[in-house]
């Protein structure tokens, strides 16, 4: 049987917000010299336990937002820790306490799904044993029994992200970063997803979850952010954006806000 | 999981995965084990069928009058019964007569208008050989003699057997004739030869083997090295799992590492197959004689002593081609990237190849080009001296740690992990910089690997020939020394955003490391005569160090003491300090601990002297100056004990007299500078060194970063 690694000892001071970003900032060079801003100070919170959905259009900034909170790419400026540690000092105890997922993850097409979860397993510091009975539990956890032998090259789509989703988790990670998880999954592997998602959260996980899918994002988080041109334009839970904007479905909060940001920005280009 | 084991993990999964694909089992295996001795028993099938059909041919022969036709066929008639009772004296089973020459009395004589239409019947290929008489009749006294043109195209196969098999023909004749005259005269055979030549030919057994195989081989294990370099590198960033891999807990540079392994693996098993190969082949398919020109062993040993060479060699393509396809975001981008890099690597290869190459000078320390010159050498039984094969070795792993180091700083960079992450060249560009206040390991590494084949060769330029004074060398190393230790780091470190001050360690120090540090450098020459004496008499002095030690000191009276002092001791504890102590140490001391960092920028300073003989020497002072520099977090201790040591040579040089002051034995004979010390002064000399160590070992109290404990980077100015 799987013995989980002692939790505590990898909580740099376990803070009440498990993920906090700072003014985080990230600035792109462009070929011509130039720069673009993808995200500007952007700050929020995320408690224990919590689903936190961070929305918005294409290009609004959420995978970049995603990939600094992971350790994956570093803030032009701002910080942001997760579980106490610092994206930018402490990168690797970072990516310790935590499972990355997005929808086009690859898999090591050469390799059998039992493989890989061991092969990441052992990436995050278990000993051989210790990695294969973890690959043995989410193997049986996830339904990949019947396909856990099989190249990761000869797997569908739904049967790969579930194996994605094994390897996000085989460090039993306290946070979950998880960018459009079900993009391009049918019904059936959607549901298996999502109902997996809540119960790691009412089993303590923190998860920042991005998706398009407004309807998702509606039944499954605690707290929303809504991201445009890189800003945070509206944040908090389905109730307050609903008495915010006076709409009640979050696909009408998220037009509304969206356009008046847009508007405003106009407005804001022009005055000046 | 500690370092070793996330590398083995890495390399294990790695070398699975590459191992499983069938386009590497296509590369690896099929083609050397299939292709080889297809081409090979192919090619060197049609080529001696080609030539023994030749042999067999019946021979057209073209003259241009009906005159010298009739000439032609009493020469082939007198030659063919002058063979017949030569073989008629040998019993017809011996061998000597299957040796014999094949007489042409079955050839054909085709006579032409003109020798314009003879020659013009050559060229056209009608005939393979045409003969042309300067006269009418044959030979038949004393005072006649006729030249003979053979015309044919000597650049066509069949024109030089058919030319050689005519000449041969007036040769036998010839000799027969002067054999008669010599008879009828009763004279013996050196009235006509007063000399006779022989050329006696000493090539090596195999010479084929020797000049071509190296590059065959080379190109074979580029080729071995570049799929898995692209499907590691470029390839896992395109199937998209390099995202996930680098949300890992694991450092970039064991990645690299791992993947760097599995690619030296395939590839010296990709060369270990062809070679195989290719042995096989010339022992199965009775190439022996084609291949190796005398003896007809297959050199077995001498394979494996190829492959040994080899080893090196994938190392150091293993490691270009992975931080070469580091760059690459797809397995497109990687392959033009790959093809200019090869090319770059065949014009050394090429050059080493050359006959005329030899390992000496340059050539010890010219990538790619060093290791095809040892694997020649070596084939072809030339004498190679431990020297050269260490410093052969050494500038190879110097490259390929270089390159490993440059591979490691690309590949996790966000522009290459993320195709959206902006542009490659605004990840490069100044602008986009962040200011740091050391420069990264690969930084420096490849700095000094870069520095050391320079240097190296600066100093070949400028050493003098044997018979003139090394002043120009001290004048010349004078300007020099400054540019590349000195001038060089510092625009880099300029150009990079790093903080100069904190990257040379440019601060005052405390009292007790300075004290520490005047007592090493007057006493550090007491040990390291004793090392060398020690050393000396263990392995013996090669006399090349006794002698340019020697010209040096000439060369040292020979200039004014103050110029002496100041090029000799204050320049090169300025120069080599701030490169080895300052701008190599600062580096490797960014992600490693204090010993590794101490003992590998030691370990380079005592390469750069590059004399084997001195080595010990100066990385052992390079381990204690690297030791002041670190625990006084200043450069200018380290300074000052090298200043201190360096004089003390020069004064040993320019004031002999102070060995007497002192109670040494003052001898003018050069031997007695390798006697040992007295005991007293190597006690005290040892006691004032341990003093000085013990007072460096006191702790720094200050602050700033230095080591791994604090953060690299410099925080972000507040808006």
């Amino acid at each position: 049987m799987f013995i989980p690694c002692v939790v505590d000892s990898r909580y740099n001071a376990p803070p009440m917000d498990m993920v906090i970003a700072d003014r985080l900032a990230k600035v792109f060079p462009t070929p011509d010299g130039e720069e673009k801003r993808a995200v500007h100070e952007l700050s929020f919170r995320v408690g224990k336990g919590q689903i936190y959905g961070l929305l918005g259009p294409n290009g609004a900034g959420k995978t970049t937002t995603l990939r600094m909170l992971s350790g994956l790419m570093a803030p032009t400026s701002g910080t942001a820790s997760l579980a106490g540690f610092d994206v930018t000092t402490q990168p690797q105890d970072v990516k310790r306490v935590l499972g990355f997922l997005t929808a086009n993850t690859g898999l090591y097409q050469r390799l059998s799904a039992g493989e890989l979860l061991v092969y990441f397993a052992r990436l995050h510091g278990m000993d051989s044993d210790t990695a294969n009975a973890r690959a043995e539990q989410l193997i049986a956890w996830l339904g990949i029994d019947d396909f856990s032998h099989l190249r990761c090259g000869a797997l569908s789509t739904g049967q790969k992200q579930r194996v994605n989703i094994a390897r996000a988790l085989v460090a039993d990670p306290p946070i979950l970063v998880m960018d459009e998880p079900t993009l391009g999954l049918d019904v059936l592997s959607n549901r298996v997803i999502l109902d997996f998602i809540k119960r790691e959260r009412d089993e303590g996980k923190t998860i920042i979850l991005s998706t398009h899918y407004l309807d998702e994002a509606e039944s499954m988080c605690d707290k929303i952010g809504l991201l445009h041109d890189g800003r945070l334009v509206a944040e908090g839970d389905l109730d307050t954006l609903r008495v915010q904007t006076g709409e009640q479905r979050l696909s009408s909060i998220f037009l509304k806000t969206i356009r008046a940001d847009s508007r405003r920005a106009e407005v804001g280009a022009t005055g000046a | 999981m500690n370092f070793p084991h996330r590398i083995r993990t890495i390399y294990f999964k790695e070398l699975i995965d590459i191992l499983r694909d069938r386009r590497t089992l296509i590369a690896m295996i099929v083609v050397p084990i299939v292709l080889y001795p297809l081409l090979m028993l192919g090619s060197v099938q049609a080529v001696s069928y080609q030539h023994e059909s030749l042999e067999q041919e019946v021979l057209v022969i073209g003259v241009a009058a009906e005159s010298h036709r009739i000439m032609l066929s009493q020469l082939i008639r007198l030659d063919a019964a002058a063979l017949a009772r030569e073989k008629a004296r040998f019993d017809p089973e011996d061998d000597v007569v299957r040796d014999l020459p094949k007489p042409l009395d079955d050839a054909k004589i085709q006579v032409f208008d003109s020798i314009d239409h003879l020659q013009r019947a050559i060229r056209e290929r009608q005939v393979p050989v045409g003969i042309v008489f300067n006269g009418n009749t044959l030979v038949d006294s004393i005072e006649q003699q006729v030249n003979v043109h053979v015309h044919a195209d000597y650049e066509e196969p069949r024109g030089t057997t058919a030319g050689r098999r005519v000449e041969e023909l007036l040769l036998r004749t010839n000799k027969r004739m002067q054999d008669a005259r010599l008879n009828e005269r009763q004279l013996p055979k050196s009235f006509l030869e007063p000399y006779t030549i022989e050329s006696v030919d000493l090539s090596a057994p195999s010479s084929i083997l020797g000049e071509i195989l190296p590059l065959i081989l080379i190109l074979m294990t580029i080729t071995g090295a570049i799929y898995p370099a692209i499907d590691l590198t470029a390839g896992e960033r395109e199937r998209g799992t390099l995202e996930s891999l680098m949300a890992c807990p694991v450092p970039v540079i064991d990645l690299i590492v791992g993947k760097f392994l599995v690619v030296t693996t395939v590839a010296i098993l990709g060369a270990a197959l062809n070679l195989g190969s290719v042995t096989a082949t010339v022992y199965f398919g009775g190439f022996d004689k084609v291949i190796a020109s005398t003896g007809g062993q297959v050199p077995i040993a001498k394979m494996l002593f190829i492959l040994a060479a080899l080893i090196p060699f994938a190392v150091l393509m293993s490691a270009i081609m992975i931080a070469v396809c580091s760059y690459a975001r797809t397995f497109k981008e990687a392959q033009n990237y790959v093809t200019p890099v090869i090319l770059a690597v065949l014009i050394p290869g090429g050059i080493a190849a050359l006959p005329a190459t030899r390992l000496e000078g340059m050539m010890l320390v010219m990538p790619v080009g060093n290791m095809v010159l040892l694997a020649k050498e070596l084939l072809l039984g030339a004498a190679v001296g431990p020297w050269e094969v260490v410093m052969v070795l050494l500038s190879t792993s110097f490259y390929a740690g270089a390159a490993v180091a440059v591979a490691a700083n690309i590949f996790g960079r966000e522009s290459v992990v993320f195709a959206d992450a902006g542009s490659l060249r605004g990840t490069f560009s100044r602008i986009m910089m962040k200011p740091s206040l050391r420069p990264s390991v690969s930084m420096s590494l490849l700095v000094t690997a870069l520095l050391f084949p320079t240097w190296f060769f600066v100093q070949s330029a400028v050493s003098p020939a044997t018979d003139e004074s090394a002043v120009g060398l001290l004048y010349s190393t004078a300007w020099l020394m400054p540019l590349l230790f000195l001038v060089l780091p510092l625009v880099l470190l300029s150009y990079f955003k790093v903080d100069i001050a904190n990257t040379l360690a440019m601060k005052m120090p405390q009292g007790w490391h300075m004290a520490a540090a005047v007592l090493i450098g007057l006493s550090a020459w007491v040990p390291a005569h004793e090392i060398n004496v020690v050393q000396g008499s263990l392995l013996g002095m090669p006399p090349s160090v006794a002698q340019s030690a020697e010209r040096l000191a000439e060369a040292i009276k020979l200039i004014p003491p103050s110029t002496a002092w100041l090029l000799l001791a204050l320049l090169p504890a300025v120069c080599e300090e701030i490169l080895f102590r300052g701008f190599l140490l600062s580096g490797l001391r960014a992600s490693n601990g204090k010993w590794p960092a101490i003992l590998a920028s030691a370990a380079i300073f005592g390469v750069f002297h590059f004399f084997v003989f001195r080595f010990a020497v100066t990385a052992g002072l390079g381990v204690i100056l690297g030791y002041l520099c670190w625990q006084s977090r200043s450069i200018l201790p380290a300074m000052v004990a090298h200043a201190l040591h360096n004089t003390l040579g020069v004064l040993s040089v320019i004031k002999p007299e102070w060995q007497r002051w002192i109670g040494l034995p003052n001898d003018p004979d050069a031997s007695s500078q390798w006697a040992h010390l007295p005991l007293w002064l190597i006690l005290v000399g040892s006691a004032v060194m341990l003093y000085g160590l013990y007072l460096a070992s006191r702790p720094y109290y200050g602050t700033g970063v230095w080591g791994t404990e604090q953060g690299v980077r410099l925080k972000n100015p507040e808006p």
